[in-house]
């Protein structure tokens, strides 16, 4: 699985998942417990609009525009569209935590 | 199938096959005599105990009748649909015929057999340990936690995961209203937990509870399983037999311990001081017992000797200390529970074989022993390089800088993300607010981190919604 993943660049977006404990997730929590952490992965290019060629084009040809417009991504992106509740685990201080939408559980252009 | 024929046709011939006492009680509802007999009965027995009841001639002229009706064989199964329904059946009649405090009373629950299912099974995880012992607590140095794995191997499952954030976050919370008083709501704390046992995969939720240690820390994680500050201690430690009655006033507790007494009771003309030697048949009972008023826990985080018992002591018990310390000791003190426990978490490591066991019965007294999880860790804890988890972060929403050197291919996906937005605070508030009533002691330096790590992923949660 990963070896495929390595080199296949033009994968559509998607959910992957890795194992990691939970203090790997970052969040400031120090637990040796492992959790799978899920996530969005892949090309958003079939998804693009309209909004997104002019977008594009717009802030390649007018030197004179808005801020707020070179600011504006005219790509799709692979985001979560929904994320897994919540996960519980026990910290090396034997004290429980739950953390709520740490996890991807469906993938979109968006 | 349902016949109106007589009542003793019916009788008492059920011991191998015994009707569950929900058809059983349908079937007496058919049967206009045993119908009312039946009337007769509940009534006898609302708020009497046994010697007033039988004092009236008409109970016992009804218990007598009923003694011959398919109610009196019949037993419920174990996680059925109704149990309660079919518990409170099976003890409208037998609160009759137990003499009201004997110590053990018969359990409604059908024998544990073993079934072909666990005789597979055992088969398959002999397999599995066999397989993964050379590996087992040896491996990459770090300090062996089996219950760190059995944590693992349930997190990795989406039951098992699902099911185990429930009971905890339910365990866990402080009721807003009741706040200074308890720490959490017990009841249901309890519902969840037996939810919980009753959902997930033995193999999933057993090593939680049976893992095997060799330290304090895996003996701590061990004992914090069930969540025991809410679902174990309370403020007062009951006396035990008062805790019994409390026990025995519900039908379905009062299944669970006399189904545990059942199939825990020390024997001992049995190799392994299990009735029948039967491990299995003694877990399943013990973890019955689980969220219910006589819920069962260690006692302490010992990782040499196992001490079990239920949240109680024989303070106070008068003349009945006898009786309460017999009670007592079939927690504490029993052979077959302990032998149980530790022949699950440790399989046939010889080391912790119990010291009345012969090592030719051992492979055959695991069932459901040392399921697959055990191979599962090894594997993946070497998994996970540093690289490999730099990388994880490194879809569109990099944070900031770091990530994009570790995501060659996707370079081309929100490359430009740069901006965060600052505004998203509401949701964190109160996610944070909730955790920290739960963790005064967490470490302060840990906290501001938490903080700002889930401000920069909500921030690009927005982002991308902006988007």
């Amino acid at each position: 699985k990963r070896t495929k993943r390595a080199k296949n660049g033009s994968k559509v977006c998607s959910l992957q998942e890795e194992e990691v404990t939970v203090s790997q997730l970052g969040l400031g929590y120090i637990s040796d417990e492992t959790v799978l952490f899920r996530y969005c992965s892949g090309r958003c290019e079939a998804s693009r609009r309209n909004y997104d060629m002019t977008l594009a084009i717009l802030k390649r040809n007018s030197k004179l525009i808005k801020e707020d417009l070179k600011k504006a991504k005219h790509r799709p992106c692979c985001r979560p569209t929904a994320y897994d509740k919540n996960i519980s685990f026990l910290d090396n201080q034997s004290r429980y935590h739950t953390i709520h939408e740490v996890s991807a559980r469906k993938c979109g252009c968006v | 199938m349902v016949s109106s024929s007589s009542l003793s046709g019916l009788g008492t011939h059920g011991w191998r096959a015994p009707m569950d006492c929900l058809r059983a009680s349908e079937m007496c509802n058919q049967n206009p005599q045993c119908s009312s007999r039946f009337r007769i009965m509940r009534q006898c027995l609302v708020g009497r105990d046994r010697t007033t009841m039988l004092a009236n001639k008409e109970c016992q002229a009804a218990l007598e009748v009923l003694q011959d009706s398919p109610l009196y064989d019949c037993r419920c199964k174990r996680g059925m649909k109704k149990e309660l329904q079919c518990l409170q059946s099976y003890w409208s009649i037998h609160m009759g015929l137990n003499e009201g405090e004997e110590l053990y009373e018969t359990s409604p629950y059908e024998p544990m057999h073993f079934s072909d299912e666990f005789r597979l099974a055992s088969i398959i995880s002999a397999m599995d340990s066999a397989l993964s012992k050379g590996n087992l607590c040896s491996d990459t140095g770090k300090p062996c936690n089996p219950c760190l794995d059995a944590a693992k191997a349930c997190n990795l499952n989406d039951t098992c995961k699902r099911q185990r954030s429930a009971y905890i976050a339910t365990c866990n919370r402080a009721t807003p209203i009741t706040h200074n008083q308890e720490p959490c709501n017990r009841k249901r704390c309890h519902k969840a937990l037996r939810q919980f046992f009753e959902r997930v995969q033995t193999e999933f939720s057993y090593p939680l509870l049976f893992c095997s240690c060799r330290d304090k820390a895996c003996a701590e994680r061990r004992r914090q399983t069930i969540v025991p500050a809410c679902s174990f201690e309370e403020k007062v430690k009951p006396n035990c037999l008062e805790l019994r009655r409390t026990c025995r006033s519900d039908p379905l507790c009062r299944s669970r311990l006399a189904d545990f007494h059942m199939n825990c009771q020390t024997t001992p003309h049995s190799i392994t001081s299990c009735p029948n030697d039967n491990y299995h048949g003694c877990l399943v009972s013990y973890v019955g017992l689980i969220g219910s008023d006589v819920t069962p826990n260690y006692v302490d985080a010992n990782h040499t000797n196992i001490t079990i018992s239920p949240w109680c002591s024989c303070r106070g018990s008068g003349n009945q200390e006898t009786e309460c310390e017999a009670f007592l000791r079939d927690f504490r003190e029993n052979a077959c529970l302990r032998n149980a426990i530790q022949a699950f978490g440790y399989g046939a490591d010889a080391g912790f074989l119990p010291i009345t066991e012969s090592q030719s019965v051992v492979p055959s007294e695991r069932p459901n022993l040392q399921p697959a999880i055990i191979t599962k860790p090894v594997i993946s804890s070497n998994d996970i390089k540093p690289v490999d988890s730099a990388c994880v972060f490194s879809t569109c929403a990099n944070l900031k800088d770091g990530g994009q050197k570790c995501s060659p291919s996707n370079s081309f996906e929100c490359a430009d993300e740069s901006m965060l937005d600052p505004n998203m605070d509401g949701s964190i508030d109160s996610m944070d607010s909730h955790q920290s009533e739960n963790n005064r002691a967490r470490q302060s330096s840990a906290s501001p981190a938490s903080v700002s790590a889930v401000t920069v992923i909500l921030s690009i949660t927005l982002v991308s919604q902006v988007l």
